[in-house]
């Protein structure tokens, strides 16, 4: 049966809808299209990247339509069927990274349009962006599996064991270190511009995991890079609000982008957030901090920039839905839900530079950069004693002010647990069961004595298909 | 019949050849397209080549002409009475009989006609005549004396021809030396069935049919001994030669798999000849990558020689459903709940649904005494009408039926109609060539209710469901508050048990809503059968198979307690479907020229085939059409979903099978198939499976001459492979698909995972049996051992880690299964007398499933979860699958001081302070008395997930039936027995309906429960409490033997007397009434225990959820022959 052969053709049958593998990863483009789909795949992650970063923490508060998940997580009740401990979202980004990694060198080879300074650049953004997603699953569960290799194959290792988040960020930090290198700058679109990784955005994840690993030196050296670049600055007071609309402003050195002229690009925090909502709400604490009768922030408070007010006892988050600072105009309906999603601006390299040198002793130097940013929020310069816990307690303070609502609060909580050995644990404590329904106080209380407790557990679901994970200890029976 | 004539000479060999070649042709031809969108291009060209080689192939059997020519006249009359024979054929044959040229004889009989060569003859055929052979006179008319024909001769076999049943093989029925049951239809068409499923249930050992739901058109789950996949057991159906399978691909939102058994055996049980079930893979390999699961062979009905018969068949059935489980009344219900909301809450406040408050505006509405489950059924009717004739003479033999079913379901609302139509048509152009049309034609109409969340596992809802749920206080139709009647459906946005939507009323949904298919299927087949010579035969078979369905859905707002602004008002859905597929095989068959074939007998048999297949599907849903009137989805409404697919498969085979038998005494098969299926890569392309089979016919051996008690008798071994491919064929490729834009840039992702590691799910099977006939075959006995193995079990949709970025791999290949057992088939007949005949038959068959291997990384519990009717899922290596896990339920605390922990000898267990610990529900919930006792298993006081262990097993131990059959005169009783034994059920309607812990109603079981302290009673059921924690837990309380024993049919015949028929001017006539499923005894407590094995989930099989029941029928049927 010699055309048996050719009958092995006939029986080669390409599906009708779709790309397949076999046909992908021939042009430059086709990189670049797979780590579009990171980015927008991460930008999709606005909603947990605000859930994990303020839903323990003590800024927010419930409402009659928040997820049972959601209350849960808030009121300290999570257990490992809790949705919001599922990685997959984050893994997936993470995948589609290690595609563009794992094949792009192969391109190359193919496209001779492929130049080697585009192969890099495309290359280091997606370092870029994987490293920001093991950060954040750092951050959120501790150790966690480390995956490199793209799940390209039925041929692929699924059921990897966790290792130490610790020893993650220093591959992280080294995977950064190289990309930094590449990463471009000339972006003729400036949602690109913010929207992609740039020299700066790396050197801002390098100095957060810095400071998360408590190396202050090299917080200095990353955020030293930023200042000197001199391509971002503090807005002025007057003109704070443009962070968040339009947004991409000069402060801004890395956003998720959302696009009001693509009805599929939108953000998910609106959904969250809006007027009607009545799902994410400010908490007594942030109302306390913002709201018009107790605040004394006339920029960054004052019942309009960071909250507004509807009725006696209803506040909204006014980041994600404010048109301009009066705390009445809403967006238009067309861009309701396109505010970007902020991971880094310029406010923030100061204030970890700022933390870094309070921890080092060098208070002067720290005093000068918090009241740069106090400064510019038009509020009192302070004195502050020479002490790392006092300025340690006022850039916390100063940070929740600054980034109330984005997502950094409870990891800033967590940071301040964790340095000098959980010297300060009592502190966070503290802070988070202010937030909690009386009845839950004491439970929590004693609950968060063990910092494995600050992780969230491995999704059971995720445990019950991997044999290899072993549960964080503070979640076992 | 005049053709176009060619010279030729040399045929045979050559042509064939040359129509594989084009068969091969037109696969090079459309790899070279190497694209999909070329390939329907390509398909086309592949029909077109198969049919210039069968065209070259017809010519071919006209011979030369020659050089003469003459005219010839004649008269035709019939040799008795004289009279003239009208249309008659008068052909002009060569030598070797073929077909050069002919003409018709006219009304008087007469006919002319230029010979050709005036060395050939004339064959002159009609029906109901004998033919006839002449040499032509030129001399002047010719008179030619007809004989009629009216002695039936049996059907014409073309000598050297060996007629096998149907299928690849040629092997005749006595000398097969693997498993397989052959069963003639023809007898039980009076019986009270209309399907083959039906016909077949409890018949035939190993084969274990389970009804999928009395609904009507929902057709069954056949399984052939045992699960031996996951979620992947069918048979593969073959109807005269052809393979009924289908590819499925994307996703195909309306098929369900068993409605799809039961389409591919939509054809009117009247037609069906006989049913062959291939058990064993020695018989199966030649099937290939699609006989894992067996296969059953049906043949339908051929005309016969002789004069045109006709038959007509009527049946008319009463259709009753089994008694239902018995539900709370209005009154009870109120009292349960009251009792319920007391317990839980001590004071409450009351409702003013169930307070009897006569000021309530819905008082009326409030205090019915509904019996929903009787709202919903009916009893219902089906008829079936039946028509055929069929006759031939020695060229053309045909036979052609029409039939139309309509059937009730017992379910309001629910009915099935079905037209079909089957012509099958032989012509023998000459010794040497034969061919057979076959064209059938279905068009069937399933009217159902709509379905809430249909596919969705536990989450749907149908309106059954609902009415073993729905508060019987409340009232079908609304009342006004002075108690009349407003003429709608009570159907409140809230009620006392929540929303509307949650909570329909039944009948509104059961009347207004709409869920109906209506299907068309048709098929078309030629073959073609040429000699070679004595000893080779060519066949060469196409078949088209074309079916195309359409869906349309629509649930009215006011079938729903919903609001007109609510989005799911006016739900309306359409859907279409269509399939078809091209089939070809080409086979030379050969018999070894032995002299004297007693001695060596070889036969044997090459085959190729092909097959493609496509399938587009379309479904479009909206809500909230203006109107009720409005059920387009296309009317202007809120679009919900609108959703395309398409996809195409190809296989091909290449088969080989070997038989030799030795003294006519020693047999000897070899089935050989290498298969290859565009669903797999290069690289696991190619399947082989192998089969052989070895047969000893020891009773004709020298030394048991003397034995003449003993019939012809043998024993056989066999042993085989045979797979099973991928049910989507697109299922190997990673695909990359768009994913919008980031910063004004094309976003692409990939969202599936490449299947390298693909392959056939492979199952090895070894067999032995014996057929033994005693007593001048007044005994017969046959029976089988087998085992079976499943390696590489093919698993869908296989969970992976989330690190990996996805959640699954379509399929994954790994694990394995085993399945023993033996079977037994005895026919005993008592009385074998001119008038009086009487025989028993008796089968079962026995079979152990275990998964001997999970495969790597596989988590054997897919779901920890505990709580109310929460069933923990697990696999456990070594256990069959089908196994249930839960607690154990020990029965009712009388009073509060008898929940505490107890050791293993039943011995108080004492805390530190030295108090008796408490038992308690997983540490937060502790027992009092009234609750449900659990076994704490590991005595630690605690009832929690260390306490689950293995309750039972939904495979069951011994299926089968027997049955008597006797006849005398006129008359004939018969009755058959099905009984399934040794199997557990977990009552999924008593979970529900027992568990008295939330608003839903309960059945009159929960009368017996506990209420004041110290009250032990046996088999009390626990306290009424509002959502109790653990009253209701997955346990063995609900898991119940499900062993029945039922007469399945039951059947009195009576045959109109010779005498009446010639008054009536009929040939024959039959009158019967059969009974289907009469009498059940079994002791499960749910509606009907006929539970199928769904094995889609592994992890959960077995569980009776609110389907309907098969009903009991009542059949009156009338056949005419005439």
């Amino acid at each position: 049966m010699a055309s048996l052969c050719s009958c092995s053709d006939w029986l080669e049958l390409l599906p009708p809808s779709g790309l397949t593998r076999e046909e992908f990863w021939k042009s430059k483009e086709d990189v670049e299209a797979v780590l579009m789909g990171g980015y927008r795949s991460f930008a999709s992650l606005d909603n947990l990247m605000f859930l994990h970063g303020e839903a323990r923490a003590d800024l927010i508060t419930d409402d009659v339509n928040t997820d049972e998940a959601v209350r849960k997580m808030m009121n300290g009740n999570i257990y490992s069927d809790n949705w919001l401990s599922n990685w997959e979202n984050f893994y997936k980004v993470i995948n589609y990274c290690n595609e563009v990694i794992n094949n792009a060198p192969d391109v190359q080879k193919i496209d001779k349009t492929f130049t080697d300074y585009q192969l890099k650049g495309l290359t280091s953004e997606a370092y870029f962006l994987r490293g920001l997603a093991y950060f954040y699953l750092v951050r959120i569960f501790g150790d966690v599996p480390y995956v490199t290799t793209a799940s390209e194959t039925d041929d692929t290792d699924f059921y990897p064991e966790k290792i130490s988040g610790d020893s993650i960020l220093n591959y992280v930090t080294a995977d950064l270190m190289t990309a930094k290198g590449f990463l471009s700058d000339d972006y003729l679109m400036v949602m690109e511009l913010k929207g992609r990784a740039s020299k700066e955005a790396c050197e801002a994840l390098l100095a957060d995991i810095a400071l998360w690993q408590f190396r202050y030196q090299d917080v200095i050296t990353h955020t030293d890079a930023i200042i000197a670049a001199k391509k971002h600055e503090l807005l002025p007071a007057s003109r704070w609000f443009e962070n968040y609309y339009p947004g991409n402003s000069e402060e801004s050195i890395f956003e998720f982008q959302f696009d009001d002229n693509d009805p599929n690009q939108r953000n998910n925090m609106y959904g969250m957030t809006n007027t009607n909502a009545n799902n994410i709400d400010p908490s007594k604490k942030a109302i306390e901090m913002f709201g018009r009768l107790y605040s004394d922030e006339p920029f960054r408070g004052d019942d309009e920039h960071t909250i507004s007010k509807n009725s006696e006892d209803n506040y909204t988050i006014w980041k994600y839905v404010g048109m301009a600072p009066d705390g009445k105009t809403t967006r238009a309906s067309v861009i309701q839900n396109s505010a970007n999603w902020i991971v880094y601006r310029y406010a923030e390299v100061l204030l970890m530079k700022a933390e870094a040198l309070s921890q080092l002793q060098r208070f002067t130097e720290a005093a000068e950069l918090l009241n740069d940013i106090r400064d510019r929020a038009g509020v009192p310069k302070l004195a502050l004693p020479s002490s790392a816990v006092a300025y340690e307690d006022a850039i916390l303070e100063e940070r929740a002010l600054e980034f109330a609502f984005e997502g950094k609060r409870w990891f800033d909580l967590v940071r301040m647990g964790r340095r000098n050995d959980f010297a300060r644990k009592d502190k966070l404590v503290e802070i988070i069961i202010s937030n909690v329904p009386s009845t839950q106080k004491r439970i929590l209380g004693s609950k968060l004595t063990n910092p494995q407790g600050w992780y969230m557990p491995i999704y059971k679901y995720e445990l019950e298909r991997n044999l290899n994970l072993v549960q964080n200890s503070y979640y076992k029976e | 019949m005049r053709r176009t004539i060619i010279q030729n000479t040399g045929i045979g060999k050559p042509r064939n050849g040359l129509l594989s070649k084009c068969a091969m042709q037109s696969c090079s031809m459309s790899a070279s397209s190497g694209n999909n969108a070329i390939n329907l291009f390509c398909m086309k060209r592949l029909l077109k080549i198969t049919f210039c080689a069968v065209f070259i192939l017809l010519l071919s059997s006209v011979d030369a002409w020659s050089q003469t020519a003459q005219i010839v006249r004649g008269r035709l009359s019939d040799k008795k009475t004289g009279e003239p024979v009208i249309g008659a054929t008068v052909a002009e044959v060569d030598g070797d009989n073929r077909i050069i040229g002919g003409t018709a004889s006219d009304i008087n009989g007469d006919f002319i006609y230029k010979v050709k060569n005036t060395g050939n003859k004339l064959q002159i055929s009609v029906i109901g005549y004998r033919s006839k052979e002449v040499a032509p006179s030129f001399s002047g008319a010719m008179s030619i004396a007809m004989e009629s024909s009216d002695i039936e001769i049996d059907a014409v076999t073309i000598t050297g021809q060996r007629q096998a049943s149907s299928g690849l093989t040629n092997v005749e029925e006595r000398d097969k030396a693997s498993s397989s049951v052959k069963l003639e239809l023809i007898e039980m068409q009076e019986a009270g069935v209309t399907s083959a499923a039906d016909a077949l249930q409890g018949k035939i050992s190993g084969l274990d049919i389970i009804s999928s739901s009395g609904d009507p058109g929902s057709g069954s789950q056949i399984v052939i001994r045992g699960l031996s996949s996951i979620g992947n057991n069918k048979p593969l159906i073959v109807i005269d030669g052809v393979p009924q399978d289908r590819v499925s691909s994307d996703v195909d939102l309306s098929s369900a798999d068993d409605e799809d058994i039961s389409n591919m055996l939509n054809i009117a049980l009247q037609d069906i000849k006989s049913i062959e079930v291939l058990k064993d893979a020695g018989a199966t390999a030649i099937y290939g990558s699609k006989g894992a699961d067996g296969v059953l062979l049906i043949e339908t009905r051929k005309g016969k020689m002789g004069d045109v018969r006709f038959e007509y068949q009527y049946k008319h059935s009463l259709n009753v459903q089994p008694p239902a489980i018995p539900m709370l009344n209005g009154d009870e219900y109120i009292m349960l709940q009251l009792e319920q909301l007391h317990n839980a809450r001590g004071v409450f406040d009351l409702p003013r649904e169930i307070a009897y408050d006569r000021d309530f505006d819905d008082f009326y509405n409030y205090s019915a005494n509904t019996d929903w489950l009787g709202e919903i059924t009916q009893n219902a009717t089906t008829m079936d009408h039946y028509f055929a004739l069929s006759g031939g003479g020695d060229k053309t033999r045909y036979s052609a039926s029409f039939s139309y079913l309509d059937e009730e379901g017992t379910t309001i609302n629910n009915r099935f109609n079905r037209f079909s139509t089957r012509i099958n048509l032989d012509y023998i152009l000459s010794k040497k060539l034969m061919y057979t049309v076959l064209f059938s034609y279905t068009n069937s109409g399933t009217d159902k209710n709509f379905i809430f969340n249909e596919g969705q596992g536990d989450n749907e809802k149908n309106i059954r469901k609902m009415a073993y749920t729905k508060a019987p206080n409340m009232s079908v139709m609304e009342h006004d508050r002075d108690g009349n009647l407003t003429g709608e459906y009570f159907n409140p946005i809230n009620s006392y048990q929540g929303n509307g939507s949650d909570y329909f009323n039944p009948v509104a949904v059961g009347r207004l809503s709409k869920n109906n298919k209506r299907e068309h299927s048709l098929e078309t087949t030629f073959k073609l059968r040429y000699m070679l010579n004595e000893s080779f035969i060519f066949r060469q078979t196409v078949s088209f198979q074309y079916s195309g369905s359409k869906t349309n859905k629509f649930l009215p707002y006011n079938a729903m307690g919903i609001d007109w602004i609510n989005w799911q008002v006016n739900k309306t859905e359409e859907s279409n479907n269509i399939w078809s597929a091209i089939r070809t095989e080409s086979q030379f068959a050969f018999n070894a020229p032995f002299e004297d074939t007693k001695i060596h007998d070889l036969s044997g048999a090459i085959s190729w085939s092909t097959n493609q297949s496509g399938s587009e599907w379309m479904n479009f849903q909206s809500n909230r059409t203006a109107s009720i009137d409005l059920q387009d989805p296309a009317s202007d409404a809120q679009i919900n979903w609108i959703g395309s697919g398409s996809g195409e498969s190809r296989e091909m085979g290449l088969s080989f099978n070997l038989n030799y038998k030795f003294l006519d005494r020693y047999m000897a098969q070899f089935n050989a198939r290498a298969d290859a299926n565009s669903s797999f890569g290069k690289n696991n392309r190619w399947g082989l499976f192998e089969g052989i089979s070895l047969g000893w016919r020891f009773s004709d051996e020298p030394f048991l001459d003397g034995a003449d008690w003993l019939g012809e008798s043998k024993v056989r071994v066999s042993w085989g492979t045979s797979g099973r491919p991928p049910s989507d064929p697109y299922a190997r490729f990673g695909l990359f698909t768009s994913s919008g834009d980031y910063v004004r840039n094309s976003a692409i992702i990939p969202n599936s995972i490449q299947l390298d590691n693909l392959k056939w799910e492979n199952v090895e099977s070894y067999n032995a049996g014996f057929n033994i006939n005693m007593f001048k075959d007044r005994l017969y006995l046959e029976g089988e051992f087998y085992s079976k193995k499943t390696t590489d079990i093919s698993f869908g949709f296989y969970s992976i880690p989330y690190s990996s970025g996805f959640t699954q791999l379509r399929f994954y290949n790994g694990g394995e299964m085993a399945n023993k057992g033996w079977e037994l088939m005895v026919t005993y007949k008592a009385i074998k007398k001119k008038d009086m005949d009487l025989s028993f038959n008796f089968n079962t068959s026995h079979n152990v499933n275990s998964f001997t291997k999970l495969p790597d990384n596989f988590n054997n519990e897919k779901s920890t979860s505990i709580g109310n009717g929460e069933y923990p899922r697990r696999i456990v290596e070594g256990e069959p699958i089908g196994s249930f896990f839960g607690f154990e339920y020990l029965g009712v605390y009388a009073k509060d001081e008898d929940a505490y922990a107890k050791d293993a000898d039943e011995k108080l267990i004492y805390d530190a302070h030295g108090d008796p610990v408490p038992m308690t529900y997983m540490g937060t919930y502790t027992f009092k008395g009234g609750d449900a006792i659990y076994r704490d298993r590991n005595h630690d006081g605690k009832i929690d997930l260390n306490d689950v262990t293995y309750i039972g097993d939904s495979n069951p131990d011994f299926t089968g039936g027997f049955g008597a059959s006797f006849t005398y005169k006129n008359f004939d009783v018969s009755v058959s027995f099905y009984y399934r034994v040794g199997f557990d059920i977990i009552n999924g309607i008593a979970i529900k309906t027992e568990g008295m812990n939330d608003k839903n109603n309960q059945s009159k079981a929960v009368l017996r429960r506990w209420r004041v302290e110290g009250q032990n009673e046996p088999d009390l059921l626990p306290r009424a409490y509002e959502n109790h924690p653990c009253n209701n837990l997955g346990s063995d309380r609900y898991v119940e033997p499900g062993d029945f024993l039922r007469l399945n049919n039951l059947k009195i015949g009576y045959k109109v007397p010779k005498n009446i028929c010639k008054t009536l001017h009929v040939d024959r006539m039959n009158l019967a009434f059969s009974g289907r499923k009469f009498l059940t005894f079994t002791k499960y407590s749910g509606q009907d225990p006929e539970i199928g094995q769904d094995a889609s989930d592994p992890f959960w099989i077995g569980v009776d959820e609110a389907r309907t029941p098969p009903s009991i029928m009542s059949t009156l049927s009338v056949s005419i022959f005439f």
